[in-house]
This record gives C-alpha cells, sequence and structure tokens, in this order.
C-alpha cells in the first residue's frame, strides 16, 4: 500500500505528513494529529460528533477520504480556541445555557452553531435549527443548545451585551437557580478527553469476534492463523481467564468471552490485540470457530413454559427473578368491584444510543496492577468482580472511571473491560478497544421488553378496589441488571395511587436475545406505562375526567405503599394541579368535551416542523438568501 | 471498513478514463463518499478493501455549470449545497432547492453530488424524481484508444433497478443536463422517520407553470420516488392537468391515481396512503412556490380547523 503525501493547514498550522491512503479525515486528525474534540459516534455521517471545516465549510470526517483535504485548510473544535485564547460567544453561551451534559456531542454542536452563524449571523430559529440538524444529542437536550445558539449569534452581533454571556447572579440556594457545570468549559472546547481519546505509548489495539448464532454449542475455536498473522500481538478466548469466570450486577452469570456455548447475537466469543486495528479486524476474520446450533427460545413466556430451551443450567425454569408482591385480600377486592378491566401491554427493547460507544483502555503497571480506565458506571463492582475472574487481590486490580459520554444504565456492565485486562496481561502493554457504533447496538444491553396484564378492579365513584399487575420482562441472554429492575418495577408497578389489595407479580426472564440490563428509570417506565394507560382506560369507562380519577386515587401525605414504605410528604396533587393547568386542559369526561380544544398551538407548545426558512419565498427575497 | 490499496486523484478526465482502464477489477469512483463509506460497514458489506479508488473531485472539467438553450449542463461534481446557496440555480432548478433541504443535512451536502446520488441509484434517492421532473440526460464519457467518446442517455432509461444503471464499467457520468425550468414553481415532499439525515419513505417532485391568467395549467411535470424499484415520472396526471383550469376536485382527483403505482415490497398500504397526499401537497406547494393561487385553499383551511 503507498502512502499519500499530505499537506494541508490545520487550525493555521501547516503540517506535511505521510498517510495511509484509507484513512479519513476524521482518523488523521484523531489518530495522527492526536485533536480529539472531534469524535466518532456513528462513523456513518448520521451524528456530527466529527465535524470539522475545510476550506471553510463544514464537513463530517468520518465521510470523507484523508486525500480530499490535501492543501486544504483543516479547522477543528481546538482550531477555535488556540492555547491561552478565551473560548469564543459560541462556546461560552454553551457554557452559560447548560448546553452540554455528557458532553460527547457538545464539539460537535459547537462546530455546527459556529458554522450556522458564519453562514447566517442572523440566522433565526428555524433556520438555527436546520443548520444543526446533522447533529444528535442524546442527554442535554436540544432546548439549551438552542438557546445558546441565539444568545451567541446576539452577543456576536451586538444585539445582547457581552454579560449575557457571565454567570447568572447566584442566588441563596441552588435549587431555583441557574448553577453553571464545573467541567463545561472542557466540553465545549473539545478538550476533554473520553477513553477512545486516550492513548498511551506502545498502546495495542483490539478487535473482537462476535456470535453470529442466537443459541450454539462452540465445538472448537482455531486461532493459529490470526495469532500468525504479522502484527498480532495475542489472540483470547474464554481459556485465558485465569480466575473464576463470570460477572453481572446480582448473578454472575456471563462469562467475558462466551464458553463452551454462545446465547446470543453478538456475543463476544474471541478477541484480537494487534499494532492497530485493521489488523486486528483482519486477524477476527481468520479465526475458525465450529458452532453447532441449538434450539433457542425468543420470547419471554415461551422460555417459562416447560420443556423450553433452557439458557442457563442453573435457572431450569429460565427465571433470573420473581418478584412477588402481596397487599390485602385481593379476591375480596376485586369482588367489591362495579367494574373490573383487563388489558395487556406490550413494550419494545430499546437501544440507549449513548453517543459514545464503549471504550476502554488497560495496562499493567509498574506494581502489576491491573488498570482499566473506561466509562463504567459501576467502577467498585466491576473491581471486585474482575480481581475474581483474574484471580488478583483487590490492591492488584484498579478501575478508573474516564468520563461517560452518555450511559443511561448502558454502561453499569462490564461487558468488555474483562477482555481488555487479560489482553493486557497477555500482551505487557496498554490495549484499546473502541466499539463501532454497529457493535455497541449488536452487542450491548438495551431496555427490557415487557408484557404487563393489568387487571383492576374500580367502585363507580372511580375509587380502586384491587390491582392484579403481572409483568413479564425478557431478560435475554445473561442477568446483568435484570433482578434490580424487576424489584424497581415492582415496587413502582401501581403507581402513585392508594389500592388496599393488590397481587404483583413481576419476572425477569431469561431468552437467547440480547441482553436487557439497566436503562433510564430502571422498569418504570415500563410499568408507569401500564398503569397510566390503564387510568386513562378505566376513567373512560366510568365517564370520568382523568385527571378527577387520578384525583380520587392518588396517595395523600402519610400514605403507605404496597412495599410498606411510609411517604412524609407527596406532591402528586400539586403535580396533577400543574400538568392541568400547564396544558389548558378542558375538564370533562373523554369524550364529552367542548367542541374546540384548548390544548392544541398556542402557547407552550411546539409547531410541527417545517424545513426551508432560508429559501422561503417572504417576498423579501434577498432577506432569505444565504450568504 | 474501507480501504483500499491505491487511492488516485486525478485533475483531468482523460488521466481519470485512463486510470479506470488501468486499474485491477473490482476498483471504484469516488466522488463525495456519502455514500461509498458507510457502505463498507458492518450490515451492508463489511470490511471492504478496494484494489483503488479513484478520486473525481479535483478534475476541473466536472466542476460547475451552465445554462444555454433552455437546459441547464450540471457538472458531475456539482454538489447538493449548491442548489441551495446558488441562486441562479435556484431560479432554474425550481425543483431542486426544497430536495436539497430534505437531503441529508448542511454538511453531507457540502460534499453529496447529484451524479453520485444518481449513480447510486437508490429507490428512495431524493434527487432522481425532480431530475425525472427536469428531464434529466446523463452525459457519459468513456476512452475510445486516447480519444474520449461522450454518449447522453435520459435519466429515466439509465436507472434500471435499485443499484443497477446503465454505466458501463470503464465509463465516468461527466454532467447531468437538464431542463431549465425558470418561471416554474417547485416543491418536494419527503416522509422519513425523522427531519434531517433520513432517507425518504416516499418523496415526491412537481413543477408547474401556470398560464398567464393564472389559473389554467401550462406545464406540469411530476415524479415520485420510494414507491417501487425506480422512481417514476407521472405522465398520465400530467396529462390529466396539463391545460386545464386547475381546480380543487381536478387536483383531488389526479392525487388518488398514483396510489396504485407503488409496488414496494413493504409498508405498501401506508405508502398507498402517503403518496394520494403527497401529489396533492406538491401541486399546493409548487403552486405558492410561482405565486399561483392554489385552488380550494379556503375550504381546506375550514377542514382543518
Ligand atoms: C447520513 C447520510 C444521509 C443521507 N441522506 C440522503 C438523503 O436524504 N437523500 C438521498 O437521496 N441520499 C442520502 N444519502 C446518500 C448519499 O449522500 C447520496 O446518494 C449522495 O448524493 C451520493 O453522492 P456522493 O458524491 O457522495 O457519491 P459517492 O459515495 O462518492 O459515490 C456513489 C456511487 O456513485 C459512483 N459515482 C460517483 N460519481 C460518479 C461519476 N461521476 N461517474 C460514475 N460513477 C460515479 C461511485 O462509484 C459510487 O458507486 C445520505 C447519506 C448519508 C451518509
Amino acid at each position: 500500500m503507498s502512502d499519500f503525501e499530505l499537506e494541508m493547514v490545520v487550525n493555521g498550522k501547516s503540517i506535511r505528513r505521510r498517510a495511509k491512503p484509507h484513512l479519513r479525515l476524521l482518523d488523521f486528525i484523531r489518530d495522527e494529529l492526536n485533536l480529539t474534540g472531534a469524535k466518532e459516534g456513528c462513523g456513518a455521517g448520521e451524528c456530527g460528533t466529527c465535524s470539522v471545516f475545510v476550506d471553510g465549510k463544514l464537513v463530517k470526517s468520518c465521510l470523507m477520504p484523508v486525500a480530499k483535504a490535501q492543501g486544504a485548510k483543516v479547522e477543528t473544535i481546538e482550531g477555535l480556541t488556540p492555547h491561552g485564547n478565551e473560548l469564543t460567544p459560541v462556546q461560552k453561551a454553551f457554557h452559560k445555557t447548560g448546553a452540554s451534559q455528557c458532553g460527547y456531542c457538545i464539539p460537535g454542536m459547537v462546530m455546527a452553531a459556529t458554522s450556522a452563524l458564519r453562514e447566517n449571523p442572523g440566522a433565526g430559529i428555524e433556520e438555527i435549527k436546520e443548520r444543526l440538524g446533522g447533529n444528535i444529542c442524546r442527554c442535554t437536550g436540544y432546548t439549551k443548545i438552542f438557546e445558546a445558539v441565539e444568545i451567541a449569534r446576539d452577543v456576536i452581533s451586538g444585539k445582547l451585551s457581552i454579560a449575557a454571556l457571565e454567570p447568572d447572579g447566584a442566588g441563596k440556594s441552588y435549587i431555583g437557580n441557574n448553577v453553571r457545570r464545573l467541567d463545561a468549559p472542557s466540553k465545549v472546547s473539545g478538550r476533554l478527553r473520553y477513553a477512545g481519546d486516550m492513548v498511551m505509548p506502545g498502546m495495542l489495539h483490539m478487535q473482537v469476534l462476535r456470535s453470529p448464532h442466537a443459541h450454539a454449542l462452540i465445538r472448537s475455536i482455531d486461532t493459529s492463523e490470526a495469532e500468525s498473522l504479522p502484527g498480532v500481538a495475542c489472540v483470547i478466548t474464554a481459556d485465558d481467564v485465569p480466575g473464576e469466570d463470570g460477572f453481572g450486577v446480582f448473578v454472575h452469570d456471563q462469562p467475558i468471552m462466551a464458553r463452551g456455548r454462545v446465547r446470543y447475537v453478538g456475543e463476544a466469543v474471541a478477541a484480537v490485540t494487534a499494532d492497530d486495528v485493521i489488523t486486528a479486524a483482519r486477524a477476527v476474520s481468520l479465526i475458525k470457530v465450529e458452532y453447532e446450533p441449538v434450539a433457542a427460545v425468543f420470547d419471554a413466556e415461551e422460555a417459562m413454559q416447560n420443556g423450553a430451551p433452557v439458557v442457563h443450567d442453573y435457572a431450569p425454569d429460565n427465571v433470573v427473578k420473581h418478584i412477588p408482591i402481596r397487599k390485602g385480600d385481593i379476591e375480596q377486592g376485586f369482588a367489591e368491584a362495579d367494574l373490573v378491566v383487563e388489558q395487556t401491554y406490550d413494550t419494545q427493547a430499546v437501544e440507549h444510543a449513548y453517543l459514545e460507544p464503549e471504550a476502554g483502555i488497560a495496562y499493567v503497571d509498574h506494581d502489576d496492577v491491573v488498570t482499566v480506565v473506561s466509562p463504567s458506571q459501576n467502577i467498585t463492582h466491576h473491581r471486585h468482580m474482575l480481581a475474581k475472574i483474574i484471580d488478583k487481590p483487590i490492591n492488584k486490580v484498579r478501575f478508573i472511571m474516564s468520563p461517560v459520554g452518555g450511559g443511561f444504565g448502558g454502561k453499569e456492565d462490564m461487558i468488555y473491560q474483562g477482555m481488555l485486562a487479560l489482553a493486557a496481561m497477555k500482551t505487557g502493554a496498554p490495549v484499546r478497544l473502541v466499539y463501532t457504533r454497529e457493535e455497541s447496538i449488536i452487542s450491548t444491553a438495551k431496555r427490557h421488553p415487557a408484557r404487563i396484564t393489568y387487571k383492576m378492579g374500580l367502585r363507580n365513584d372511580g375509587r380502586i378496589t384491587a390491582v392484579s399487575f403481572r409483568m413479564i420482562c425478557d431478560g435475554g441472554a445473561y442477568g446483568l441488571s435484570t433482578e434490580g429492575v424487576m424489584r424497581k418495577a415492582a415496587i413502582l408497578s401501581c403507581g402513585p395511587y392508594n389500592i388496599p389489595n393488590v397481587e404483583i407479580d413481576v419476572y425477569g426472564i431469561y431468552t437467547h436475545n440480547t441482553p436487557s440490563g439497566a436503562f433510564r428509570t430502571f422498569g418504570a417506565m415500563q410499568s408507569q406505562f401500564a398503569t397510566e394507560s390503564h387510568m386513562d382506560i378505566c376513567a373512560e369507562k366510568l365517564g370520568l375526567d382523568p385527571f378527577e380519577i387520578r384525583r380520587i386515587n392518588m396517595m395523600q401525605d402519610g400514605a403507605v405503599t404496597h412495599t410498606q414504605q411510609v411517604l412524609g410528604s407527596v406532591s402528586m396533587g400539586r403535580v396533577l394541579d400543574a400538568a392541568e393547568k400547564a396544558c389548558r386542559w378542558d375538564s370533562g369526561p373523554v369524550g364529552m368535551r367542548g367542541q374546540e380544544r384548548n390544548d392544541l398551538g398556542g402557547e407552550g407548545t411546539r409547531p410541527p416542523c417545517t424545513l426551508g426558512a432560508r429559501i422561503r419565498k417572504t417576498g423579501d427575497d434577498d432577506h432569505q438568501e444565504v450568504a | 471498513m474501507l480501504t483500499c490499496d491505491e487511492y488516485h486523484m486525478p485533475t483531468t478526465l482523460a488521466e481519470a478514463l485512463a486510470l479506470l482502464q488501468a486499474v485491477p477489477h473490482g476498483s471504484r469512483l469516488v466522488a463525495g463518499a456519502t455514500d461509498i463509506l458507510p457502505w463498507a460497514r458492518e450490515g451492508r458489506a463489511g470490511d471492504v478493501n478496494l484494489p483503488a479508488m479513484i478520486d473525481l473531485s479535483r478534475i476541473e472539467e466536472l466542476q460547475g455549470y451552465e445554462v444555454a438553450g433552455g437546459r441547464v449542463r450540471l457538472g458531475a461534481n456539482v454538489v447538493y449545497q449548491q442548489f441551495l446557496t446558488d441562486k441562479a440555480l435556484r431560479r432554474h432548478l425550481p425543483g431542486m432547492p426544497y430536495c436539497s433541504i430534505w437531503f441529508a443535512d448542511d454538511q453531507i451536502r457540502e460534499q453529496a453530488t447529484l451524479a453520485g446520488n444518481l449513480v447510486n441509484a437508490s429507490p428512495a434517492a431524493d434527487g432522481t424524481p425532480p431530475m425525472l421532473a427536469h428531464n434529466a440526460e446523463l452525459e457519459i464519457a468513456r476512452l475510445e484508444g486516447s480519444d474520449i467518446k461522450r454518449r447522453t442517455i435520459s435519466l429515466a432509461d439509465f436507472v434500471k433497478g435499485p443499484g443497477k444503471t446503465d454505466l458501463g464499467p470503464h465509463e465516468i457520468v461527466t454532467a447531468v443536463i437538464c431542463d431549465s425550468l425558470d418561471g416554474y414553481g417547485g416543491s418536494f415532499q419527503k416522509v422519513g422517520q425523522r427531519r434531517s439525515l433520513v432517507i425518504s419513505s416516499v418523496c415526491a417532485a412537481a413543477c408547474i407553470k401556470m398560464d398567464k391568467t393564472g389559473e389554467v395549467v401550462e406545464d406540469i411535470r411530476l415524479a415520485l420516488g420510494g414507491v417501487g424499484p425506480v422512481p417514476m415520472r407521472l405522465d398520465d396526471i400530467e396529462k390529466m392537468l396539463r391545460g386545464k383550469q386547475l381546480t380543487a376536485e381536478l387536483i383531488a382527483r389526479a392525487s388518488a391515481k398514483p396510489a396504485e403505482r407503488v409496488a414496494s415490497r413493504t409498508r405498501r398500504q401506508y405508502r398507498r396512503t402517503v403518496v394520494k397526499g403527497f401529489i396533492e401537497a406538491a401541486i399546493h406547494e409548487a403552486l405558492e412556490d410561482c405565486g399561483a393561487r392554489v385552488p380550494g385553499s379556503a375550504e381546506r383551511e375550514d377542514a382543518h380547523v
């Protein structure tokens, strides 16, 4: 492969490098120039974390072969604030409005905002939204970002004084006051390094071989060809685990890599460590695995039947966790009801899609401490598990938490840190693994899909007499956080309502699907979806206003929940009042409200999406013209 | 991941054509690279190593555009953003600005070429319906000995099926040549899963010119994408409307027809429903775009309250 002689001006500095022709501009600026403000969130042009200017035009550097930047002027986020310079108005405005949470999308957002205001310094909010349309955020939320761009626009044009970028005066309390994030400057400037941005001298790169089968026995793994590929440092499989293999938040049922059997599509089977990612990937394709596919089960209810394929021998009934809760006399409760309503609710698996794909570096330090740097949301627990798995005393295992570029629960599980540790131990070199977006979606935990059968007894006046709540969750192939999620779902199953007679059964079930794990709300979303949908349906059947049925049944100060928790103060009533007012609710039973709806359109509502603000003909053609 | 053994950046067409003949089988042309890079990823082609990539973006004769004799000659390196930022192009190609604003995002539009979009021949390519409406042809060059030979082919004949075109192995598209529709109103309708960065489930393009009275259709061009293996021009519906006094009733009748042509393998019923509304909306917006009265707009407003 003949290298390319590249010359370009990057952030005002002339550079000349020889580089491989297949590099993307993103790889070049990150790996060759060590400018890591631009990130790789997707590698397919979908997310905008990699945005940079090339000859003044903002482009996605993951879609640009580096050769295209030959002779060009490239400006990255680092170029906006050369060393010693203060933040730009755009960056300060992002800081001001709190438009940086995990921060992973923020360098790209700042670049897109900068580009929008360079292209049209007078851009209105609709045009700003359009121009930021190629950048995705998963946790900050777009409102603060748009707010920041508008403030920056007005400060740059002089319409607002620069004082608008200063912090708000601190009040007496943090609550209700705009408190600035300490870490925002590092995020809006792209200086913050996430695990995938970190480099160490002599660092090797890992790639993972994953199962194409949902359920298969591994007859053999032949790594010889992969191992003999020049540039390969080592290949690891489950056989390399020195200690007691198994991790998980509650039950340690998941091996570092598949051990004798794969249980879902995407499960790690082997991992290669090599000088570079491409060599590692080539070596992965040379590993030969003999699989013997066996019967699999993909539906949680089917997995509960006798004779269903068993996912783990220790749980022949495929139950990860069953949480039963009983309160009062359920039969009596239904007998007292004037109306009994039964419905089944289904929710689906959901991917966290944090913009930072999983990444980590492991190394063995001068004192033989096996160290793993990763955006783990649970480092202490990981450390204890890893010590057992690699058979080291706890003082020889260290976890360092790198900035988390979005987690939402998805980074609570130790799904790849074990492989990194093993490879670092085997090679003696630092080893880095950075997932691709595809890999992240295929192999990491999802929100539990749930099927909830809800049966509610009510009196004609709207009072609930009894609830039977049966929830079956697809936990997928491994336990991960399933037990905790089931507990939370059971605790919150009946919502904030006072219900005298309750029968709750929540099941987390093994299947051969992608494992389910922690995800924002931790089981509450599924049960609340069912409960609140059910309340609406019951209100309609009883001819009640949906707010009214909730007020009749809501918990009050001093209420005792079905898990015996005494609630000193309950804000449910105030929440309902505020929601009712804010949405301009027309009181009355469903289907019986007035002819005109007050709750659609107007203040506080969002108009439908449009596109073309900058080209729409308004009679004042030049005003809309793009510079 | 896309890797290659050689990456060429020819600066003349002759050089590019010669390279194209010389490089090993399996080598590829690259324009904006916005299709070819994401193609070489897991779930699609996976890791791909190409013997050579021939980058066309530095070829001077493929840049820019010319307008002459009622036709616009768009060099193969014209990118989508130009349909938004270039005032003259916006006037000559009223079918393109809204297509462009719905296309990917501002950043990808700086890279993505119209020619690449047409050659890629996705059934959902956004550029094909408006270009069909503009009676586009492709100008294609190849080398015969040391001479550059050119041929033209209509876009309708060029696109043969999903990913299939009439392009020969040693040929390069040098230009897209289409009608200037100066004085027409244009519109583009698109639905996908979100607003930006989304491939169309259905898209529709319309260009309309009304006569001096503003009531009678002098010319109309309609095309649909995403509803079958190749985007299609709706000649029969154009015929129903051309030369006619436009009424709400006539538009409604015309809009109902193309649903029959939806031949997609998935979500067929959904697409049929969408198509009906799209033709109507496309005609309305194109009328608004050229400042013509939209028939029945008052009644419609009432019906939507
Ligand atoms: C995030 C994202 C969003 C997208 N959104 C849209 C969208 O909204 N609508 C849409 O239609 N498409 C969309 N696309 C697809 C893509 O951007 C377009 O198809 C684009 O126009 C392709 O042009 P290109 O110049 O990048 O082509 P390239 O990727 O460079 O090439 C595409 C193909 O055409 C060939 N080719 C290119 N130029 C020539 C030539 N002159 N002669 C012969 N062959 C040639 C190449 O060999 C290749 O096979 C999107 C892509 C991404 C990554």
